[in-house]
């Protein structure tokens, strides 16, 4: 499993549906689960996932799966 | 790393993945944990546990992980939040959804930083008297709300002692208490304590002492202000764990009783192979690790906690060890029941079950072989295991954080029990080191001797006659004349039982007379008695058996026999339904009983009988 599918996979199983459903421009506003306790799970998820820790501006910033992508990457974690 | 007590009944597979899940911290590992418990069979997921938390802060996101550490009771937990603030509506409207759940237990989540944020972040502006008014004014507002809840229902309720606000925990401990919030603080989770001490129903989830435990990583700031989620991912798998151990005793009944092995984990060594000198007890290391374990154990007992002893040994070398090594915390007297012996474990505990008439499952067992574990595992599930290895450091941590001993209260009855049974224990000493009634009796070496009566032993004859009470069926108090008279006829048998052992010989203690009735066809037994302190020994299946064998060889057809209650003789009562006679009649306080002979009669496997009557 690559980056992307890891984060895909990372966002549905926090959501409960199907990880082809998702992909960058997945947002709360595309995935009704993604509420503000959707996406307190999502850090704590991903932060677990990719063994990273988000400083809290960054969170601020996560409107949609591609911009929590590129912060990811600023972190190290690599995508193709 | 949170280790949870899984149940033993669940296969291994789900265990790990239990376990496995909780500290992965993963949602998709927690949930995926929870469905496979929902696929258990019902009958060993536990009960189903309605849990109702209100709190003033976030962890709706947690309690996936809350719900699989509760799942382990074991229990199927269905867990309700109140909403964020309202306690007291939460908590005291009945109609409040939060109360419609019908929860069995309620838990208050609550933290300075909302019950009172003037006292959490301005504390160092605030002027002493002002701090100590806020503290009384929020002491007296949870002591409302616990005594209107507790006033209303019966469903018990935990409150939480009140940690350090998130923007001071992280102040290294010892610097002088600038803002006056940590005796403020003191002041008052010492009297949400005392709330808890003195109600029944009202119980305490030190959430102060688990803060600071963890220190810095249990607060996670971020998520404190981005969601106000102060419990840190990295703390949450301990978080659940100690919150569900919270609720444990409402599910799981207390074990009442602690069985020990010895060697390697009571005192490090084999006595057997090393010797007393070779023990490692005491106040240096390693034995120093084995003197807390007792220790340990001992502060069980004074919270009512039964110890027993079962142990692979010879009782002497074990008797010896315990009387000579100087400073060892435990005594033998402290042990309610102890086994020094070399029957399997699981047969000792079954007996000790049965003599302090508590359920297997009461029992927590320590061993540290895996063979004397499994083997206990293999022949009485029901007994708890303490998970442990042979490293003394992982058995002395098994039981200072085990669960299985956990209550709410200690009553004053619990304090006494242990020192109630030691005396007990005292009086039966050697019968219980030597295992059951059967194998005890054999180890005493009993010896009896049957004897005709002449004239020398007239006296103690009609001695016995004229005493004993309790175990005498007919209480007949014939007199000297009385019996040369039963003498004089050659069909009738009068026989007289001496009990010895390898301590002592008691002498004559039992007296059987049976008299030839006007045909050669019926013989009746006239007195059958014992001794009391002969009482327990199958001396008087010995006296049973030498009547009917000597009735038998006599020539008569039958044997009968009578029992004449008095108010001493109950213990007697069954006595001839036991040997397998017939009840013929009944009258008043008479019960006749008949037997055809031959008849087996047959005499305990314990006892060497010598027979010099017929000689």
């Amino acid at each position: 499993m690559n980056n992307e599918q890891k984060l895909l996979q990372a966002a549905a199983s926090v959501f409960g549906i199907d990880p082809q459903t998702l992909n960058v421009d997945s947002s709360p506003e595309t995935v009704p689960k993604w509420d503000s306790l959707g996406m307190v799970n999502l850090i704590a998820e991903l932060e677990a996932v990719f063994d990273v820790q988000f400083d809290i501006m960054e969170i601020a910033d996560f409107h949609n799966l591609g911009i929590i992508k590129s912060v990811l990457s600023e972190k190290g974690i690599p995508f193709e | 790393m949170s280790l949870l007590e899984i149940p033993t009944a669940w296969p291994e597979t789900v265990k790990s993945e239990v376990q496995g899940a909780l500290n992965s911290r993963r949602l998709g590992a927690i949930r995926g944990a929870l469905r496979t418990l929902a696929d258990l069979p019902e009958s060993i997921r536990g009960k189903r546990f309605k849990l109702g938390i209100i709190r003033t802060f976030t962890i709706e996101t947690q309690l996936d992980s809350l719900g699989l550490a509760l799942a382990t009771l074991p229990c199927q937990p269905d867990i309700s939040l109140g909403p964020l603030e309202s306690l007291e509506q939460s908590l005291l409207d009945t109609d409040s959804d939060f109360r419609r759940t019908e929860p069995d237990a309620i838990l208050a989540l609550w933290r300075l930083d909302e019950l009172h944020p003037k006292l959490a972040f301005e504390a160092p502006e605030m002027a002493s008297e002002s701090r100590g008014k806020a503290a009384d004014e929020l002491i007296e507002r949870i002591a409302a709300l616990c005594r209107k809840f507790t006033a209303a229902s019966h469903v018990p309720l935990f409150i939480s002692t009140i940690p350090m606000p998130t923007n001071l925990s992280h102040q290294p401990a010892g610097i002088h208490d600038h803002n006056g919030l940590r005796s403020v603080l003191l002041k008052i989770n010492r009297a949400l304590l005392n709330i808890a001490v003195e109600s029944n129903q009202v119980h305490l989830f030190d959430f102060a002492a688990w803060t600071e435990q963890f220190g810095e990583s249990s607060i996670d700031c971020k998520m404190d202000f981005f969601a106000r989620q102060p419990i840190s991912a990295a703390a949450l798998p301990s978080f659940s764990t100690a919150l569900a151990r919270l609720f444990r005793p409402l599910l799981q009944p207390p074990s009442k009783v602690l069985a020990l092995d010895l060697d390697n984990v009571l005192w490090g060594g084999v006595i057997g192979e090393d010797g007393l000198q070779g023990l490692k007890i005491g106040h240096d290391f390693p034995g120093n690790i084995f003197r807390r374990f007792q220790q340990t154990a001992l502060n069980l007992r004074a919270r009512g906690i039964l110890l027993v002893l079962l142990s692979k040994n010879n009782h002497s070398d074990v008797e010896e060890a315990f009387r000579n090594i100087p400073d060892m915390p435990l005594k033998l007297e402290h042990f309610a029941a102890l086994r020094v012996n070399w029957r399997e474990k699981h047969q000792n505990l079954s007996d000790i079950a049965t003599e302090l008439n508590l359920g297997l499952d009461s029992f927590v067992f320590v061993d540290d072989q895996q063979f004397e574990r499994e083997q206990m595992a293999f022949n009485l599930p029901q007994v708890k295991i303490l998970p442990v290895t042979e490293d003394p450091l992982t058995i002395l941590n098994a039981l200072t954080s085990c669960a299985h001993f956990d209550s709410y209260r200690t009553s004053a009855e619990d304090l006494t029990r242990s020192s109630d049974y030691a005396m007990q224990n005292q009086r039966k000493e050697l019968e219980l080191a030597s295992g059951s009634t059967a194998e005890f009796l054999t180890t005493l070496g009993l010896r009896a001797t049957l004897s005709s009566v002449n004239d020398a032993t007239l006296g103690r004859v009609v001695q016995m006659l004229a005493k004993t009470n309790q175990f005498n069926v007919s209480t007949r108090r014939h007199t000297d004349a009385d019996i040369r008279k039963i003498l004089a006829d050659p069909r009738n048998i009068l026989i007289a039982l001496s009990l010895s052992d390898r301590f002592s010989d008691q002498g004559m203690i039992g007296l059987g007379i049976a008299v030839a009735g006007s045909t050669n066809e019926e013989i009746f037994i006239d007195t059958l008695l014992m001794s009391c302190r002969a009482i327990g020994r199958g001396a008087e299946e010995v006296m049973w058996s030498a009547l009917v064998s000597y009735a038998t060889s006599l020539g008569f057809r039958r044997l009968s026999a009578e029992y004449i209650a008095t108010s001493k003789n109950e213990q007697v009562a069954d006595l001839f339904d036991r040997f397998g006679m017939r009840r013929v009649d009944e009258t008043g306080e008479r019960r006749r009983y008949l037997i055809e002979l031959p008849a087996i009669a047959p005499l305990p496997k314990w006892i060497e009988v010598i027979d010099s009557y017929s000689t």
